[in-house]
Protein backbone atom coordinates (compact mmCIF):
# COMPACT_ATOMS: atom_id res chain seq x y z
CA UNK A 1 0.00 0.00 0.00
CA UNK A 2 1.21 3.42 -0.84
CA UNK A 3 1.45 6.48 1.15
CA UNK A 4 -1.60 7.76 2.78
CA UNK A 5 -2.64 10.88 3.12
CA UNK A 6 -4.84 12.25 5.92
CA UNK A 7 -6.76 15.37 6.51
CA UNK A 8 -6.76 16.95 9.79
CA UNK A 9 -8.54 20.27 11.06
CA UNK A 10 -8.00 22.91 13.55
CA UNK A 11 -10.81 24.24 15.60
CA UNK A 12 -11.51 26.44 18.11
CA UNK A 13 -11.80 30.32 18.94
CA UNK A 14 -10.36 32.92 17.55
CA UNK A 15 -6.86 33.85 18.59
CA UNK A 16 -6.98 29.58 19.76
CA UNK A 17 -3.93 29.62 18.29
CA UNK A 18 -4.86 27.64 15.16
CA UNK A 19 -3.12 29.68 12.64
CA UNK A 20 0.17 29.25 14.82
CA UNK A 21 -0.46 25.96 15.31
CA UNK A 22 -0.18 24.84 11.79
CA UNK A 23 2.90 27.77 11.26
CA UNK A 24 4.96 25.67 13.68
CA UNK A 25 4.93 22.27 11.69
CA UNK A 26 4.41 22.81 8.36
CA UNK A 27 6.82 21.62 6.41
CA UNK A 28 5.65 23.86 3.21
CA UNK A 29 5.29 27.71 3.53
CA UNK A 30 0.97 27.83 4.96
CA UNK A 31 -1.50 28.84 3.03
CA UNK A 32 -2.96 32.05 4.56
CA UNK A 33 -6.28 33.86 4.27
CA UNK A 34 -5.47 36.26 7.20
CA UNK A 35 -7.02 39.59 6.98
CA UNK A 36 -7.40 42.83 8.78
CA UNK A 37 -9.38 42.66 12.04
CA UNK A 38 -12.03 45.11 12.30
CA UNK A 39 -13.45 43.69 15.63
CA UNK A 40 -10.78 44.90 18.57
CA UNK A 41 -13.40 44.25 20.92
CA UNK A 42 -13.55 40.31 20.73
CA UNK A 43 -9.95 40.16 20.21
CA UNK A 44 -7.30 42.48 20.07
CA UNK A 45 -5.23 40.71 17.61
CA UNK A 46 -4.55 42.56 14.32
CA UNK A 47 -5.52 40.23 11.95
CA UNK A 48 -8.06 37.37 11.41
CA UNK A 49 -7.99 33.94 9.37
CA UNK A 50 -11.23 34.56 6.68
CA UNK A 51 -11.27 31.55 5.26
CA UNK A 52 -8.85 28.73 5.67
CA UNK A 53 -4.94 27.95 7.10
CA UNK A 54 -3.41 24.88 4.53
CA UNK A 55 -0.57 23.28 5.68
CA UNK A 56 1.53 19.97 5.09
CA UNK A 57 3.50 17.47 7.24
CA UNK A 58 5.54 14.26 5.77
CA UNK A 59 5.30 11.72 8.07
CA UNK A 60 8.35 9.13 8.73
CA UNK A 61 6.54 6.70 6.77
CA UNK A 62 5.88 8.73 3.75
CA UNK A 63 2.17 8.89 5.05
CA UNK A 64 1.10 12.93 4.47
CA UNK A 65 -0.81 15.33 6.78
CA UNK A 66 -2.72 17.69 5.25
CA UNK A 67 -3.37 20.24 7.96
CA UNK A 68 -6.71 22.72 7.60
CA UNK A 69 -7.25 25.59 10.28
CA UNK A 70 -10.70 26.82 10.56
CA UNK A 71 -12.23 30.79 10.80
CA UNK A 72 -12.93 30.65 14.86
CA UNK A 73 -16.06 33.05 14.47
CA UNK A 74 -19.29 31.46 14.85
CA UNK A 75 -20.02 33.80 11.29
CA UNK A 76 -18.23 31.67 9.50
CA UNK A 77 -19.58 28.78 10.30
CA UNK A 78 -19.88 27.43 6.96
CA UNK A 79 -16.37 27.04 6.47
CA UNK A 80 -16.67 24.65 9.07
CA UNK A 81 -18.89 22.65 7.39
CA UNK A 82 -16.67 22.71 3.90
CA UNK A 83 -13.48 21.96 5.38
CA UNK A 84 -14.76 19.34 7.97
CA UNK A 85 -15.92 17.27 5.02
CA UNK A 86 -13.42 13.85 4.84
CA UNK A 87 -11.80 14.97 7.83
CA UNK A 88 -9.85 12.24 9.50
CA UNK A 89 -9.71 14.08 12.90
CA UNK A 90 -9.85 17.40 14.68
CA UNK A 91 -7.78 19.66 17.16
CA UNK A 92 -9.73 21.55 19.06
CA UNK A 93 -8.02 24.65 20.60
CA UNK A 94 -9.09 26.20 23.59
CA UNK A 95 -7.67 29.76 24.80
CA UNK A 96 -8.15 29.59 28.44
CA UNK A 97 -8.07 33.46 28.92
CA UNK A 98 -11.28 34.08 27.13
CA UNK A 99 -14.01 34.77 29.00
CA UNK A 100 -16.08 31.41 29.16
CA UNK A 101 -13.47 29.13 27.54
CA UNK A 102 -15.19 25.86 28.74
CA UNK A 103 -18.71 27.18 26.86
CA UNK A 104 -16.12 28.01 24.21
CA UNK A 105 -15.13 24.12 24.02
CA UNK A 106 -18.97 23.13 24.17
CA UNK A 107 -19.78 24.78 21.22
CA UNK A 108 -16.83 23.43 18.86
CA UNK A 109 -17.65 19.85 20.12
CA UNK A 110 -21.38 20.34 18.92
CA UNK A 111 -19.97 22.48 15.75
CA UNK A 112 -17.24 19.02 14.67
CA UNK A 113 -19.66 16.55 16.37
CA UNK A 114 -19.33 13.97 13.07
CA UNK A 115 -15.82 14.20 13.34
CA UNK A 116 -15.73 14.01 17.16
CA UNK A 117 -17.83 10.99 17.04
CA UNK A 118 -15.55 8.28 17.52
CA UNK A 119 -13.34 10.08 19.65
CA UNK A 120 -11.22 11.21 16.71
CA UNK A 121 -10.20 14.40 18.50
CA UNK A 122 -7.88 16.40 20.57
CA UNK A 123 -8.45 19.35 22.69
CA UNK A 124 -5.55 21.53 23.38
CA UNK A 125 -6.07 24.24 26.17
CA UNK A 126 -3.77 27.39 25.35
CA UNK A 127 -2.50 29.88 27.96
CA UNK A 128 -2.77 27.87 31.13
CA UNK A 129 0.52 29.62 32.56
CA UNK A 130 -1.25 32.71 32.40
CA UNK A 131 -4.30 31.90 33.15
CA UNK A 132 -4.52 28.83 35.46
CA UNK A 133 -8.42 29.12 35.51
CA UNK A 134 -10.79 27.02 34.53
CA UNK A 135 -8.58 23.88 35.45
CA UNK A 136 -8.57 20.78 33.38
CA UNK A 137 -11.37 18.63 34.89
CA UNK A 138 -13.93 21.88 33.90
CA UNK A 139 -13.23 20.36 30.56
CA UNK A 140 -13.42 17.19 30.79
CA UNK A 141 -16.77 17.42 32.47
CA UNK A 142 -17.73 19.74 28.96
CA UNK A 143 -16.68 16.42 27.47
CA UNK A 144 -18.32 13.98 29.48
CA UNK A 145 -21.44 15.78 29.22
CA UNK A 146 -21.49 16.00 25.15
CA UNK A 147 -20.61 12.29 25.58
CA UNK A 148 -16.89 12.27 24.07
CA UNK A 149 -14.02 10.45 25.27
CA UNK A 150 -11.07 12.48 24.15
CA UNK A 151 -7.43 13.54 25.34
CA UNK A 152 -7.82 17.04 26.70
CA UNK A 153 -3.65 18.59 27.49
CA UNK A 154 -2.13 22.03 28.37
CA UNK A 155 -0.37 23.12 25.14
CA UNK A 156 2.02 26.21 24.00
CA UNK A 157 1.16 25.98 20.25
CA UNK A 158 4.01 28.59 19.24
CA UNK A 159 6.13 25.35 20.45
CA UNK A 160 6.78 22.46 17.86
CA UNK A 161 6.64 20.09 20.38
CA UNK A 162 3.93 20.73 21.49
CA UNK A 163 2.08 20.81 18.57
CA UNK A 164 3.46 17.24 16.88
CA UNK A 165 2.54 16.03 21.00
CA UNK A 166 -1.33 16.88 20.06
CA UNK A 167 -1.53 15.27 16.44
CA UNK A 168 0.57 12.38 18.08
CA UNK A 169 -1.98 11.45 20.63
CA UNK A 170 -5.11 12.68 17.73
CA UNK A 171 -3.16 9.52 16.13
CA UNK A 172 -3.78 7.16 18.60
CA UNK A 173 -7.38 8.29 19.24
CA UNK A 174 -7.57 8.03 15.32
CA UNK A 175 -6.33 4.74 14.95
CA UNK A 176 -8.29 3.29 18.18
CA UNK A 177 -11.20 4.68 16.21
CA UNK A 178 -9.63 2.29 13.05
CA UNK A 179 -9.67 -0.65 14.59
CA UNK A 180 -12.93 -0.67 16.87
CA UNK A 181 -14.05 -0.73 13.32
CA UNK A 182 -12.10 -3.70 12.01
CA UNK A 183 -12.76 -5.31 14.79
CA UNK A 184 -17.11 -4.50 14.51
CA UNK A 185 -16.61 -5.43 11.09
CA UNK A 186 -14.96 -8.84 12.18
CA UNK A 187 -17.76 -9.68 14.85
CA UNK B 1 -36.07 46.20 -1.19
CA UNK B 2 -35.22 46.77 1.98
CA UNK B 3 -32.22 49.21 3.08
CA UNK B 4 -29.78 48.95 5.89
CA UNK B 5 -27.15 50.27 7.83
CA UNK B 6 -25.18 48.40 10.64
CA UNK B 7 -23.54 49.71 13.75
CA UNK B 8 -20.30 51.55 13.38
CA UNK B 9 -19.14 54.45 11.73
CA UNK B 10 -22.31 56.38 10.45
CA UNK B 11 -20.87 58.17 7.77
CA UNK B 12 -19.19 55.44 6.06
CA UNK B 13 -22.37 53.46 6.60
CA UNK B 14 -24.40 56.11 4.91
CA UNK B 15 -22.00 56.66 2.23
CA UNK B 16 -22.12 52.86 1.48
CA UNK B 17 -25.89 52.97 1.50
CA UNK B 18 -26.50 55.89 -0.84
CA UNK B 19 -24.14 54.02 -3.58
CA UNK B 20 -25.89 50.78 -3.54
CA UNK B 21 -29.35 52.23 -3.53
CA UNK B 22 -28.39 54.21 -6.52
CA UNK B 23 -26.41 50.68 -7.99
CA UNK B 24 -29.94 48.68 -7.46
CA UNK B 25 -32.38 51.50 -8.13
CA UNK B 26 -30.40 52.15 -11.54
CA UNK B 27 -29.56 49.10 -13.09
CA UNK B 28 -32.62 46.64 -13.55
CA UNK B 29 -30.41 43.43 -13.43
CA UNK B 30 -28.98 44.01 -10.41
CA UNK B 31 -30.90 42.32 -7.78
CA UNK B 32 -29.72 43.75 -4.97
CA UNK B 33 -26.11 44.99 -3.08
CA UNK B 34 -24.17 44.88 0.08
CA UNK B 35 -21.03 46.43 1.31
CA UNK B 36 -19.07 44.76 4.25
CA UNK B 37 -15.69 44.73 5.97
CA UNK B 38 -12.89 42.52 4.75
CA UNK B 39 -13.71 40.42 8.32
CA UNK B 40 -17.15 39.64 7.31
CA UNK B 41 -19.14 42.73 9.12
CA UNK B 42 -21.96 43.66 7.06
CA UNK B 43 -21.71 47.93 6.79
CA UNK B 44 -24.67 48.30 4.56
CA UNK B 45 -27.06 46.97 2.42
CA UNK B 46 -29.52 46.79 -0.11
CA UNK B 47 -31.10 43.12 -0.73
CA UNK B 48 -34.79 42.11 -1.06
CA UNK B 49 -34.16 39.57 1.82
CA UNK B 50 -32.15 41.28 4.24
CA UNK B 51 -31.47 39.10 6.89
CA UNK B 52 -29.14 37.53 4.65
CA UNK B 53 -27.01 40.43 5.10
CA UNK B 54 -24.62 39.15 7.84
CA UNK B 55 -24.43 35.39 6.65
CA UNK B 56 -23.50 37.15 2.68
CA UNK B 57 -20.57 39.65 4.57
CA UNK B 58 -19.12 36.38 6.12
CA UNK B 59 -19.00 34.70 3.13
CA UNK B 60 -18.14 37.58 0.98
CA UNK B 61 -14.83 37.70 3.46
CA UNK B 62 -13.85 33.98 2.83
CA UNK B 63 -14.27 33.88 -0.61
CA UNK B 64 -12.16 36.94 -1.81
CA UNK B 65 -9.67 36.14 1.07
CA UNK B 66 -9.39 32.57 -0.63
CA UNK B 67 -9.51 34.25 -3.99
CA UNK B 68 -6.58 36.78 -2.91
CA UNK B 69 -4.37 33.62 -1.56
CA UNK B 70 -5.04 31.50 -5.40
CA UNK B 71 -3.74 35.04 -6.64
CA UNK B 72 -0.49 35.29 -4.56
CA UNK B 73 0.10 31.46 -5.47
CA UNK B 74 -0.82 31.41 -9.20
CA UNK B 75 1.60 35.22 -8.92
CA UNK B 76 -1.43 36.43 -10.42
CA UNK B 77 -0.92 39.77 -8.98
CA UNK B 78 -3.70 41.50 -6.94
CA UNK B 79 -7.09 40.13 -6.52
CA UNK B 80 -9.60 43.05 -7.29
CA UNK B 81 -12.78 40.84 -8.75
CA UNK B 82 -14.64 37.40 -8.56
CA UNK B 83 -17.47 36.79 -10.94
CA UNK B 84 -19.66 33.44 -9.25
CA UNK B 85 -21.46 32.29 -12.62
CA UNK B 86 -24.39 29.99 -11.28
CA UNK B 87 -27.55 28.81 -13.45
CA UNK B 88 -29.63 31.60 -12.83
CA UNK B 89 -27.78 34.74 -11.96
CA UNK B 90 -24.53 35.96 -11.25
CA UNK B 91 -22.27 37.15 -8.11
CA UNK B 92 -19.55 39.38 -8.24
CA UNK B 93 -17.69 40.03 -5.86
CA UNK B 94 -14.91 43.17 -5.25
CA UNK B 95 -12.50 45.49 -3.26
CA UNK B 96 -13.63 48.43 -2.47
CA UNK B 97 -10.12 50.62 -2.02
CA UNK B 98 -9.95 53.03 0.98
CA UNK B 99 -7.60 54.91 2.99
CA UNK B 100 -8.67 53.17 6.13
CA UNK B 101 -8.59 49.97 5.39
CA UNK B 102 -10.48 48.50 2.22
CA UNK B 103 -14.02 47.71 2.42
CA UNK B 104 -15.96 44.56 -0.15
CA UNK B 105 -18.90 45.03 -2.48
CA UNK B 106 -21.11 41.82 -2.98
CA UNK B 107 -23.76 42.69 -5.87
CA UNK B 108 -26.65 40.17 -6.43
CA UNK B 109 -27.39 39.70 -10.58
CA UNK B 110 -30.44 38.74 -12.44
CA UNK B 111 -30.23 35.88 -14.36
CA UNK B 112 -30.65 38.39 -17.42
CA UNK B 113 -27.72 40.31 -16.80
CA UNK B 114 -25.21 41.08 -19.28
CA UNK B 115 -21.78 40.32 -17.11
CA UNK B 116 -20.20 43.50 -19.21
CA UNK B 117 -22.89 45.85 -18.32
CA UNK B 118 -23.44 44.54 -14.51
CA UNK B 119 -19.30 44.71 -13.93
CA UNK B 120 -19.03 47.69 -15.20
CA UNK B 121 -21.73 49.69 -13.58
CA UNK B 122 -20.42 47.68 -10.28
CA UNK B 123 -17.13 48.98 -10.86
CA UNK B 124 -18.68 52.54 -11.34
CA UNK B 125 -20.33 51.74 -7.61
CA UNK B 126 -16.89 51.03 -6.41
CA UNK B 127 -15.52 54.15 -7.26
CA UNK B 128 -18.30 56.44 -6.03
CA UNK B 129 -17.85 54.70 -2.64
CA UNK B 130 -14.28 55.56 -2.75
CA UNK B 131 -14.26 59.13 -3.81
CA UNK B 132 -16.99 59.46 -1.47
CA UNK B 133 -15.01 57.87 1.84
CA UNK B 134 -12.09 60.13 0.31
CA UNK B 135 -14.21 63.01 0.21
CA UNK B 136 -15.35 62.77 3.39
CA UNK B 137 -12.02 61.86 5.76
Amino acid sequence: MGPREYKLIFAGSMGAGKTTAIGAISEIPPVLTDVHNTDRGTHAKATTTAALDYGEVTLPGGDKLRLYGTPGQLRFDFMWQILAEGALGVVLLVDNSRPDPVDDLRSYLRAFRQTVAGSRAVIGIGRTESHPLPALEAYHAVADECGVTVPILSVDVRRRDDVLLLLNVLFMQIEAFESDLVEGVRA
Amino acid sequence: MTSMVFEGHAVREQVCLASITALVEEHGDVAGALVSTVDGFPVAAHLRQPEAAPRLAAMTSSLVALAEAISREAHAGECRDLVIDGGTGRVLLMDVPQAGGKLLLTVLCAPTATLGQVLWAAQHCRRDISARLEATA
